[in-house]
């Protein structure tokens, strides 16, 4: 089940190809949107037990995933030319929207 | 002069502007016509649609014999109010004309046979003589098409110089015209007529294009002044030049291993000094037709001859020619018994030229040689360590020549050569299997079980390799030889899991797993050196020599765990290349996979060290 809460909020930054750290050498740029903020809200007692059961150090090392930020729609595929004239088509690469999953 | 003959334009669109105040019977402009004989004479008409008459259609007047168009009234401003004009300022009138080498009273325009003549109506009065630029005066402000002329045709005027709607502008000044005679060109001015004419006829083999320079000297009382413009004549071709060959019209073909359909042989070239148009496409100017002689229905069935052409330009002089080229073209697989020599006859006509020697014989000698199918006489020997996994690649085989067959279909099968043998040692045979690809000629072996590789009594294995050829079954088969390399191990027998070595980010992880198809019995591991997306990336592969080498085999193929990085058909995520089929082509840092799912990314092992200008960004940051 996912939530929509204020603090998980879609945000954006204006970004090289080359920033992406992919590997791929161009001079082309992007727009990337990312997910971010905070999951509070979206908790359930699931959550609280899990939290609980944590602090008192009742899971030995286990520390199962809590609820996080995440994108729950990609944008569109991106495509580039390289610095060698290759095309190349980036998928999944940022978020359309986001959701405390 | 040969081919098609009649009156033609040299260009076929003329531009003229007109103004208002502009009296009736002034002339406006001249078209021409080309003839074909002394004797021939154009009779000029404009046409009309019958169904929509512009409302501009009457006011003016092409003289049936000189072909000067003029107006029948004055021009008026309500003349302009008239039309349905877009522009307040300037109003295109279109009209249609053609020629005929006879009198007609009703002329009727088809599609084919007309030239267009367009006016710019302004809406104001014609610039006096002190307004208007020597420029103006002597040439079109903006030209009309370059004139066509056909080659092999009669001489004589093809454009008129004057600009007839100035000839009262400036009624004080000379015009007179000629052709800069510093380029020589078969062209002139006539000085009574102001006409450009073409001198002799031309031969579009000698030059395709001349280049003229126009020099127009306006005389005043006191002032000399001359203008010059350029202008392009080119000359349309027609067939009048035969097929040659140049060298050789006999093909020896030799036909073996490439033996399949749609395959070609030998190559005859025929030249031709005229031009072969693709466009429009029903055209037949200079098209060949080719007809094979030869009436065995053998032949008929298997073989055809391909014809194309292309155009280059002579070596001497750039003039442009056409280059034919004709191929023996198998219509279906021959089979590999096939075994015959015979000559083909082409006959190739140049329907277009009008001469006696249009055509030229091609001879295309052809052996058939049969193929045999057979390995090559040497002992195959293979080794193998107990250790191997299962789909370990073991080493593979070929029939002689097989890496040039095409057309012709080989299929590998392994046979237990002692069919006596006890059923303990039957099992050992389990052990080794043979694949192939559909599109590859290579039996690949490889381990199948290695439950058999680890039992003492299973000591070498030797095998029948037997290869049958699709069509005739023909067989043939060669011994093959697997040396176990170490001893029978007890231990190891135990039933293991194999993973797949894809899976592995580290060279340390990746050398210590017993991987799905590891020759060795374990992964092994290739470290990149390159920056940047490389063909080299760093990946752990249960054999180095098969994978990644951006070929997903026969082995490969029968499981996907095996070599994901050649064989994957999922996105890959990170930075790469993908490759021509399936697989990774290029990877950024390591490539690894899980089942099919493949990535590939740099591991930051060293942080960045952080410098001064690092340091003021955090400072500013925070």
């Amino acid at each position: 089940i996912m939530v929509q809460t204020r603090g998980c909020l879609l945000k954006e930054v204006h970004l090289n190809v080359t920033d992406l750290g992919l590997g791929y050498q161009t001079k082309e740029e992007l727009i990337f949107r990312y997910c971010s903020g905070p999951c509070v809200e979206a908790e359930t007692n699931y959550d609280k037990i899990l939290n609980n059961l944590t602090h008192n150090k009742k899971l030995d090392k286990d520390t199962p995933s809590r609820t996080c930020c995440r994108p729950i729609a990609f944008d569109d595929d991106l495509s580039f030319l390289d610095d060698n004239v290759v095309y190349h088509t980036l998928k999944k690469h940022s978020a359309r929207k986001c959701g405390c999953v | 002069s040969r081919g098609a003959t009649g009156l033609y334009f040299p260009q076929n669109e003329y531009i003229e502007t007109v103004y208002v105040g502009q009296q009736a019977g002034t002339p406006i402009l001249q078209v021409h016509a080309m003839l074909d004989s002394d004797s021939e004479r154009p009779h000029f008409y404009l046409c009309w649609a019958v169904s929509h008459r512009h409302p501009y259609s009457s006011w003016f007047n092409l003289d049936i014999n000189t072909g000067i168009l003029s107006l029948n009234k004055t021009l008026e401003e309500s003349d302009f109010a008239l039309l349905n004009q877009k522009s307040p300022f300037v109003m295109k009138l279109s009209l249609k004309a053609m020629v005929l080498p006879y009198f007609t009273k009703k002329p009727q325009c088809n599609s084919r046979s007309f030239f267009r003549i367009t006016l710019d109506f302004v809406n104001a009065t014609m610039p006096q003589c002190a307004q208007t630029d020597m420029k103006e005066l002597c040439f079109p402000h903006r030209d009309t098409s370059n004139p066509h002329i056909m080659e092999n045709r009669f001489p004589g005027p093809l454009r008129q110089l004057r600009r007839l709607t100035r000839l009262n502008v400036c009624p004080n000044y000379t015009i007179s015209y000629n052709v800069d005679p510093d380029t020589p060109a078969p062209f002139a001015v006539n000085e009574n007529t102001t006409e450009l004419v073409v001198t002799a006829p031309l031969d579009r083999e000698e030059s395709e294009r001349y280049r003229l320079l126009l020099v127009c000297t306006v005389r005043t009382e006191t002032v000399i002044t001359k203008v010059e413009t350029s202008l392009d004549v080119f000359v349309n071709d027609e067939d009048d030049n035969a097929p040659y060959v140049n060298g050789t019209d006999t093909a020896d073909i030799i036909i073996s291993f490439n033996r399949t359909k749609g395959g070609s042989f030998g190559t005859l070239f025929i030249f031709d000094r005229d031009l072969t148009p693709i466009y429009p496409i029903d055209q037949s100017h200079n098209k060949y037709v080719g007809t094979l002689l030869n009436s065995d229905p053998w032949v008929k069935e298997t073989f055809a001859i391909k014809g194309t052409f292309s155009e280059k330009k002579a070596a001497y002089g750039g003039i442009r020619m056409t280059v034919h080229d004709y191929q023996l073209v198998l219509k279906r697989n021959l089979y590999v018994t096939e075994n015959r020599t015979l000559q083909l006859d082409y006959l190739v006509n140049d329907t277009t030229y009008p001469g006696l020697e249009g055509t030229v014989l091609l001879h295309f000698n052809v052996t058939i040689l049969p193929v045999h199918i057979r390995f090559p006489n040497i002992t195959h020997m293979f080794t193998l360590t107990r250790r191997a996994s299962v789909y370990a690649q073991v080493g593979r085989v070929c029939v002689e020549n097989c890496q040039q067959f095409d057309g012709i279909s080989v299929t590998y099968r392994l046979e237990v050569p002692d069919k006596n043998v006890s059923a303990d040692m039957q099992t050992c045979y389990s052990a080794i299997s043979i694949t192939q690809a559909p599109d590859e000629m290579w039996g690949l072996l490889y381990v199948n079980d290695t439950e058999a590789l680890h039992r003492p009594e299973c000591q070498d294995l030797q095998y029948l390799v037997v290869a049958q050829e699709e069509h005739t079954q023909l067989e043939a088969s060669t011994q093959i030889h697997i040396i176990l390399d170490s001893e029978a191990n007890k231990a190891s027998q135990e039933n293991q899991q194999f993973l797949s070595c894809a899976e592995n980010r580290r060279r340390g992880d990746c050398e210590s797993v017993r991987g799905l198809g590891a020759t060795t019995g374990r992964c092994q591991w290739r470290q990149g050196s390159e920056k940047g997306i490389s063909e080299n990336y760093s990946t752990c592969s249960p054999d180095l020599r098969t994978c990644p080498d951006s070929f997903c085999d026969a082995v490969e193929s029968k499981d996907t765990s095996i070599c994901p990085q050649d064989c994957t058909k999922e996105t890959v995520t990170g930075g790469h290349e993908r490759g021509l089929r399936n697989g990774i082509q290029a990877g950024y840092g390591t490539c690894y996979c899980y089942s099919e799912r493949c990535f590939c990314e740099k591991e930051d092992i060293e942080e960045p060290i952080c410098d001064d200008m690092c340091k003021t960004i955090i400072a500013t940051a925070l």
